[in-house]
C-alpha cells in the first residue's frame, strides 16, 4: 500500500522545464519589434540584429520582453521609446538604448495615453487629442530626451483650429522650421459619430511655435480632403525642408465616405505658412485609382505608399498593396517582387529607412512568417530580407 | 485539541402540539448525535429495523407512539456502536444522554484527520478536501485564506484587505470554480458578500469540491466548487470575536443563534472588515510632473482603504413536523473600496472608488421524510443591492501622491455610474433514498440577471440602455448506490439551459453533461476514488456584461466544456500509538474546449473573458499529516499542474500556431504550504490550552507571458512566507487570545506580476465563545 502512495507521489513529480537550444541572439543596431500572433498573453518583444537584408530572428527563447502590446514606437536622440497606447488609463514610455548590440532600458515613466507623437528639437512632443466637444483642451506634454524629464506640459484648445462647431483633431505632429505642423480631422466628438464631420472637402494644418505651443495660423485647402488618418503620419519634410503631406481622401460621417475629393498630395514649401496652389498630385490619377492608406519617405521625394483600391477604401483600411511615388516628377511605379496580396496578413506601420533610396517595411504572411522586404525606390522592386519567426512584426528601427 | 473520546447522544423529546390524549397518540420522536458536544452527521441510526442517517446537525427523528420501547443502535466511522433502549413518555422533556467508550485504535486515526464531520466529507466519492473551519475560528482568516492551505488552491490576490482575489483550482480558475453557501450557490451575493471578506467563524466547515461537483450542488461549475457549510450545530450560542493589527486592520464577527424549546429560532451572522491597507511597496515610480525615475522607490499605499459590512439575520422553525428548517432571512450588506492601482502598479489612482450593497431576502426550506425516505430542500433568494463605480476627478496620481490635472476624463473614465443586477435564484432539490444502498436525486437551479443602471454623469449614454440580461436553468437527475463503508457510486446527468439578451443579440445555449464518481475503501484506512464528468459551463453574467470596473464585456461568449478526469487515494496509519499518519494524493487531467480565461485587454487595461479552443492539464497534488500523541501535528501538501495551450491554428493564420502546445503562462503551477502546531494542554491551569503554530507558503516563480517566447522575460518571482500564531485559550475555549505575525521575513510577495501584497503584519485576536 505504501510502494502504491509512493508511486502516486512520483508521478506528480513533473515534466521538467524543456528549454531547447534556442541558438545566439541577432546582436547589432537594428530593432524588431514583435507581437506573437495570439490572442491571449500577448507581449511585444524587442529583438535586435546586425543587418535587415539578410538573416532571421525568433522571439522563441530570444528578446527583451515588454509588458503588453498595443505599443507604439519611436526613435529620438539614439533613443528607442516604446510607449504603452492605455486609453484612459496612465500610459508608460520605456526608453531603451544599445549598447554593444544589445538593448538596455534607461528609463520608464509614466505619461498619458497619447495619439500623436514627434520629435521636436532634442525632445519630443507627445499630444492627448480631446475627441469629445464638451472637452475642448488638448494636452500636450514634451519630454527631453538628453535627461527624459518632462520640461513642460500645457493645454491647446482644440475648437480654436477648426473654429466650426467641430473639434480639430490632429492626425499626427511634425517639426517643419522651428513650427510644429499639427494637420487635423474636423471630427464633431459626439452625437455616436465621434470622428464624423460635415466638413468632409478641406485640409488643414494647425501651426504652432515651439516649445510655447501658441496656435500661430491655420493653414486651408480645398483640393483634396484632410491630411493622415487617425494615429497615421500623413506629413514628410524632404532634404530641402520643403513639407509634403497626403489625404487618404476618407472623411465622412457615420453613413460613410463623403469627400467628393481625390486621394492626394499637397506640399508647403520651406519658410512658408501656405499650401503651394502650384503643386498638387492627384494621386488616384497617377496609380490609376488607388489611394494612399500610409507612407514611408525613403529620400530624394521618393515615397514608399501604402495603399488600397477604390472598393477597400475605408476608415481605417491598411493598405497590402505597396508602390513608389516621386514627389518631384510625380512619377509612379507599382513594387514588384512583393508577397501577394492574398498571402499577407498584416504589414507594418512603423517602417525603417535611411533615406538613401531604400525602405525597409514588415510582411506578416498568413502562414504565420514574417519578412522584412528591402524596397529599392530606384526600381521599384523588393527583396526578402530579414526573416522573423514567431509573431507580426509591430516596428523596425535602427540606433547608432 | 484534544477531542472527546467520546459520544453523547442526546435525545430530546419534543411533543406534538395536540397533546396526548389517549395511549395511542403517534408522536414524532426526535433525537440528536453528539460526540464532544458537537454533532455528529451522518451516523447510522436503527431502530428495530428502520434505518436513519443523522443530519448536518445530528438531527433524527421518527414516528413512535407514546409507551412504546424503542431498541436504538447507533453507529458513526471510528465510534463504538451504542445500542440503547428507550421508553417514549408522552410527557418527557428535555433530553437523555448516552456514554460511548471509544472503539479501538481508530479512533486515534480519526483525531489526526480532524473533526469527524470534516472526514465524513472527505469518504465521498467525489475529489473532495474539507476544511474544518472550527479550527481557525482563532485566526483572523477569511474564507479564501483557509482555501490557500488546500492541496491543489492557489488564491492570487491583488493586494491587501477586500483586494480582488481569483482562486484557481487545480489550474482552473475565476468562473471555472464556484462557490455556495449551504448549497446555495453565491453567484448573486454581490461584491459585500464574497469569499475574500467572509471571515472564517461563519463556516463550520468548508468542503472543496475537485473537478467533478455534486448533482446535488446544481451548478455549471467546470473546475470545482467550494460549500461554505454554515456553523448551524449549536442551538443556542454566542460566538464573538475582534482582531486589530498592522495597517489599521479590524476585523469583528459576531455569530448567535437562540432557539427555544417549541422550534422557533433566531440565527445572526454579522461581520466587519475595516483596513487602510497603507502597507509599504517598491515600486519603478516617476514623478508626475517631471517623469523623473526611481527604479526602487518604497512608498507606502495611500488610497487603498477597504471596508465592508455585512448581517446575516434569519428567524423561523427548526425541528417540526412541517419542516427539519423553515427560515426567512435577509442578508444585507455594504461595502466601500478604493482603487489604488490598475492591472499594473505603474498605474496610479488617487480618488477612483467603488461602493456596493447587498440587500437580499432568503428562504430556506428542509423537510427529511416527506413521504418516508424523500427528503426535500428548497431554497430561494432575491439581490436588490445596487453597485457604484465612482471616477469623477480629473486628475493623474504619481506614486508620490502628487496629483494633477488630467483633463476632463476622470481618472480612467469618468463616470458615477450606478446600477443594480437584479439577480434571483431559485434551488430545489428531491432525495429519495430507497432502502439503505440506492438514492435517487432530482434538482433544479434557476437564476436570472438582469442588469439596470445609469451613469449620473452622462445620463443620456445610451450603451445603458441595451438589454443585459440572461437566465440559466440547470436540471440534474443523479443515482447513488452504496455499501456504507465499502464502496459508493454515483452517475449523475445534468442539463443546462441559458438564455442570453445582450444589446440587440439573443443567443440560446442548451448543453448535456454526465458524469460517474466512486470509492472504493480497500480497507477501512485506505480509501480509493476516481470520477468522471463531461461537464459545461456558461459564461457568467460579469463575463457577458463586464463588472463596469475592470471586466470588459463579451457577449460573444461561447460556453465551455471539459472532459474531467479524477484519481485519488487516501490512507491512515499508526507507526505505533503515538505516531499517526495520514497522506492523500490525487492525480486529475482536464481537457477543455472553448476554454473561457481572462486575458487582458490590448492594452493592459482591464480583463476580458474570451475562448481558446483548447486547454489540457495534467495535475498531480498530495498532502500529508502527522501527529504525536494530541499535542504536536505537521503536515503539508504539494502541488504540480501542468497547463497545456491545445489551440493549434490562430485565427487569421495557416501554419501552425508557434503557441501550440506551449504552457499556459500566468498560471501558478508549483506550489506548497507545510505548518507545524504544537499544543499544551492545561497550560497554566486546567482548562486552558496554548497553541503555538507556524505556517509556511511557497509557489514557484511563473512567467507573465508564454514561457517560450522572449529572451528577457517578466515573471511572477517567487513567494516565501513564514506566518507564526499563538492562541490561548481559557475556561475550555470560552475565551481565547490570539497573536499572529504574518510574513515575518517582509518577503516581497506577489500573486500578480508587479502587484505586491503586504509585507509582516502583525494581529491581536480576541475570542468569546459559549453555548448552551
Amino acid at each position: 500500500m505504501k510502494k502504491l502512495l509512493i508511486a502516486l507521489l512520483a508521478v506528480s513529480v513533473f515534466t521538467s522545464c524543456k528549454k531547447d537550444d534556442v541558438g545566439p541572439p541577432n546582436y547589432g543596431d537594428y530593432i524588431v519589434a514583435v507581437s506573437p500572433i495570439a490572442s491571449t498573453g500577448v507581449a511585444d518583444y524587442l529583438l535586435t540584429a546586425a543587418t535587415l537584408d539578410e538573416g532571421s530572428v525568433t522571439t522563441r527563447g530570444h528578446g527583451v520582453e515588454q509588458d503588453g502590446t498595443y505599443r507604439y514606437y519611436m526613435t529620438a536622440n539614439n533613443k528607442f521609446f516604446s510607449m504603452l497606447y492605455g486609453q484612459g488609463n496612465p500610459g508608460a514610455v520605456t526608453t531603451y538604448e544599445i549598447t554593444n548590440g544589445s538593448l538596455n532600458k534607461v528609463s520608464d515613466f509614466q505619461s498619458e495615453t497619447v495619439q500623436a507623437f514627434a520629435s521636436v528639437n532634442d525632445d519630443i512632443l507627445l499630444m492627448k487629442i480631446s475627441r469629445n466637444i464638451t472637452n475642448k483642451l488638448s494636452n500636450f506634454y514634451i519630454v527631453n530626451t538628453n535627461s527624459l524629464l518632462i520640461t513642460s506640459e500645457g493645454t491647446i484648445n482644440s475648437a480654436e483650429p477648426s473654429n466650426n462647431g467641430e473639434l480639430a483633431f490632429s492626425t499626427w505632429i511634425r517639426q517643419v522650421g522651428d513650427k510644429v505642423f499639427a494637420p487635423y480631422m474636423s471630427v464633431k466628438g459626439c452625437c455616436g459619430d465621434a470622428f464624423g464631420t460635415a466638413f468632409p472637402d478641406s485640409t488643414w494644418i494647425a501651426v504652432y511655435s515651439y516649445p510655447q505651443m501658441k496656435l500661430e495660423k491655420v493653414i486651408k485647402d480645398n483640393r483634396t480632403s484632410f491630411i493622415g488618418r487617425y494615429f497615421v503620419d500623413g506629413t514628410a519634410v524632404d532634404e530641402n525642408g520643403d513639407f509634403y503631406a497626403f489625404s487618404s481622401a476618407i472623411a465622412g460621417d457615420a453613413q460613410g465616405i463623403k469627400t467628393t475629393k481625390p486621394s492626394a498630395i499637397v506640399r508647403v514649401n520651406a519658410g512658408t505658412t501656405e499650401f503651394d496652389q502650384s503643386y498638387f498630385l492627384d494621386f488616384e490619377e497617377i496609380s490609376g485609382g488607388y489611394n494612399i492608406t500610409d507612407w514611408l519617405y525613403v529620400g530624394s521625394g521618393n515615397f514608399v505608399v501604402f495603399m488600397t483600391t477604390r472598393e477597400e477604401k475605408g476608415l481605417y483600411a491598411v493598405g497590402k498593396v505597396l508602390g513608389v511615388v516621386n514627389v518631384y516628377n510625380k512619377e509612379f511605379r507599382m513594387v514588384s517582387g512583393l508577397p501577394n496580396k492574398a498571402d499577407i496578413n498584416s504589414v507594418t506601420t512603423t517602417n525603417y529607412s535611411k533615406l538613401n533610396g531604400v525602405g525597409y517595411v514588415g510582411f506578416t504572411l498568413k502562414e504565420g512568417t514574417s519578412y522584412i522586404y528591402k524596397i529599392d525606390a530606384a526600381t521599384a522592386s523588393a527583396t526578402q530580407g530579414l526573416r522573423v519567426e514567431g509573431g507580426t512584426i509591430t516596428a523596425i528601427a535602427k540606433l547608432n | 485539541m484534544k477531542q472527546s473520546n467520546k459520544i453523547i447522544v442526546i435525545i430530546c423529546m419534543l411533543l406534538g402540539v395536540f397533546n396526548a390524549v389517549a395511549q395511542q397518540t403517534t408522536q414524532i420522536f426526535r433525537g440528536q448525535v453528539l460526540s464532544g458536544g458537537q454533532p455528529v452527521s451522518n451516523a447510522n441510526i436503527q431502530i428495530d429495523k428502520q434505518i436513519l442517517h443523522s443530519d448536518e446537525q445530528g438531527l433524527f427523528s421518527f414516528p413512535a407512539e407514546v409507551g412504546e420501547t424503542i431498541n436504538i443502535q447507533i453507529t458513526a466511522v471510528g465510534m463504538h456502536i451504542l445500542k440503547q433502549r428507550v421508553v417514549v413518555e408522552a410527557t418527557e422533556k428535555g433530553s437523555r444522554s448516552f456514554t460511548l467508550k471509544k472503539a479501538d485504535q481508530q479512533i486515534e486515526e480519526v483525531e489526526v484527520i480532524g473533526h469527524t464531520k470534516v472526514q465524513e466529507v472527505n469518504r465521498q466519492a467525489y475529489n473532495v478536501t474539507a476544511i474544518d473551519a472550527t479550527k481557525l475560528y482563532n485566526t483572523t482568516l477569511d474564507i479564501s485564506g483557509a482555501l490557500d492551505k488546500v492541496a491543489g488552491i492557489r488564491v492570487r490576490e491583488s493586494g491587501g484587505v477586500g483586494s480582488n482575489f481569483n482562486l484557481s483550482l487545480n489550474g482552473f480558475s475565476g468562473n471555472h470554480v464556484r462557490y455556495f453557501v449551504d448549497g446555495i450557490p453565491m453567484d448573486n451575493f454581490g461584491s459585500s458578500f464574497q469569499i475574500n471578506n467572509i471571515p472564517i467563524n461563519i463556516a463550520d466547515r468548508v468542503e472543496v469540491y475537485k473537478g467533478v461537483v455534486p448533482m446535488w450542488l446544481g451548478s455549471d461549475a467546470l473546475g470545482g466548487a467550494i460549500n461554505i457549510v454554515t456553523a448551524d450545530r449549536f442551538r443556542n450560542f454566542v460566538d464573538v470575536s475582534y482582531s486589530y493589527g498592522s495597517f489599521n486592520t479590524h476585523r469583528t464577527v459576531l455569530n448567535a443563534a437562540v432557539t427555544s424549546k417549541q422550534g422557533l429560532t433566531f440565527q445572526l451572522n454579522a461581520f466587519q472588515n475595516y483596513s487602510d491597507n497603507d502597507y509599504k511597496v517598491t515600486v519603478e515610480a516617476a514623478d508626475i510632473y517631471t517623469g523623473a525615475y526611481e527604479k526602487d522607490a518604497v512608498v507606502r499605499r495611500f488610497h487603498d482603504k477597504y471596508h465592508n459590512e455585512s448581517v446575516i439575520a434569519q428567524v423561523g422553525f427548526v425541528d417540526k413536523s412541517f419542516a427539519d428548517r423553515l427560515l426567512v432571512g435577509v442578508i444585507l450588506g455594504q461595502n466601500y473600496k478604493e482603487i489604488q492601482t490598475g492591472a499594473r502598479m505603474r498605474s496610479v489612482f488617487g480618488q477612483w472608488h467603488r461602493r456596493g450593497s447587498t440587500v437580499m431576502p432568503t428562504l430556506k426550506y428542509k423537510k427529511t421524510d416527506l413521504v418516508k425516505g424523500l427528503d426535500l430542500i428548497v431554497n430561494a433568494n432575491y439581490n436588490l443591492g445596487k453597485e457604484q463605480n465612482i471616477d469623477t476627478v480629473n486628475v493623474r496620481y504619481d506614486w508620490y501622491g502628487t496629483s494633477k490635472p488630467n483633463g476632463t476624463n476622470g481618472e480612467r473614465a469618468r463616470q458615477h455610474y450606478i446600477y443594480k443586477n437584479n439577480e434571483g435564484l431559485a434551488t430545489a432539490n428531491l432525495n429519495y433514498r430507497m432502502g439503505e444502498r440506492h438514492s435517487l436525486a432530482l434538482s433544479n437551479v434557476f437564476s436570472t440577471f438582469n442588469r439596470k443602471g445609469h451613469d449620473e454623469l452622462n445620463p443620456t449614454n445610451a450603451t445603458y440602455e441595451l438589454p443585459q440580461k440572461t437566465d440559466k436553468n440547470i436540471l440534474g437527475l443523479g443515482y447513488t448506490y452504496g455499501i456504507r463503508d465499502v464502496w459508493t457510486t454515483t452517475v449523475f446527468g445534468k442539463f443546462i439551459t441559458q438564455h442570453n439578451e445582450s444589446g440587440t443579440q439573443d443567443t440560446t445555449h442548451n448543453r448535456f453533461g454526465y458524469g460517474l464518481a466512486s470509492a472504493y475503501f480497500v480497507s477501512p484506512n485506505f480509501q480509493l476514488k476516481t470520477s468522471y464528468e463531461l461537464t459545461n459551463r456558461m459564461p457568467t453574467p460579469y463575463e457577458m456584461f463586464g463588472d463596469v470596473e475592470n471586466q470588459e464585456a463579451n457577449a460573444n461568449l461561447k460556453p465551455e466544456s471539459s472532459h474531467n478526469v479524477n484519481l485519488g487515494a487516501n490512507y491512515s496509519f499508526a507507526a505505533n500509538e503515538d505516531h499517526n499518519f495520514v497522506v492523500g494524493s490525487s492525480l486529475i487531467y482536464r481537457y477543455a474546449t472553448d476554454f473561457i480565461y481572462n486575458r487582458l485587454n490590448n492594452n493592459q487595461s482591464k480583463l476580458v473573458a474570451d475562448n481558446r479552443e483548447g486547454v489540457e492539464t495534467w495535475g498531480a497534488d498530495a498532502d500529508a499529516r502527522y501527529s504525536y500523541k494530541s499535542w504536536l501535528t505537521v503536515g503539508g501538501s504539494v502541488t504540480y499542474q501542468y497547463l497545456q495551450n491545445k489551440q493549434k491554428y490562430e485565427p487569421n493564420y495557416t501554419n501552425i500556431s508557434p503557441l501550440y502546445n506551449d504552457q499556459m503562462p500566468n498560471i501558478p503551477y508549483l506550489f506548497g504550504h507545510a505548518d507545524a502546531s504544537v499544543i499544551f494542554n492545561d497550560f497554566l491551569t486546567k482548562g486552558n490550552t496554548l497553541n503555538v503554530g507556524y505556517n509556511l507558503l511557497y509557489v514557484h516563480e511563473f512567467y507573465l507571458y508564454w514561457p517560450s517566447r522572449g529572451g528577457q522575460k517578466l515573471y511572477v518571482p517567487k513567494q516565501f512566507t513564514h506566518d507564526f500564531n499563538v492562541v490561548y485559550s481559557l475556561a475550555d475555549s470560552r475565551y481565547n487570545i490570539g497573536l499572529e505575525a504574518k510574513n515575518v521575513t517582509n518577503a516581497k510577495v506577489y500573486d500578480n506580476f508587479s502587484l505586491q501584497k503586504p509585507g509582516r503584519a502583525f494581529y491581536v485576536n480576541l475570542r468569546y465563545f459559549i453555548n448552551k
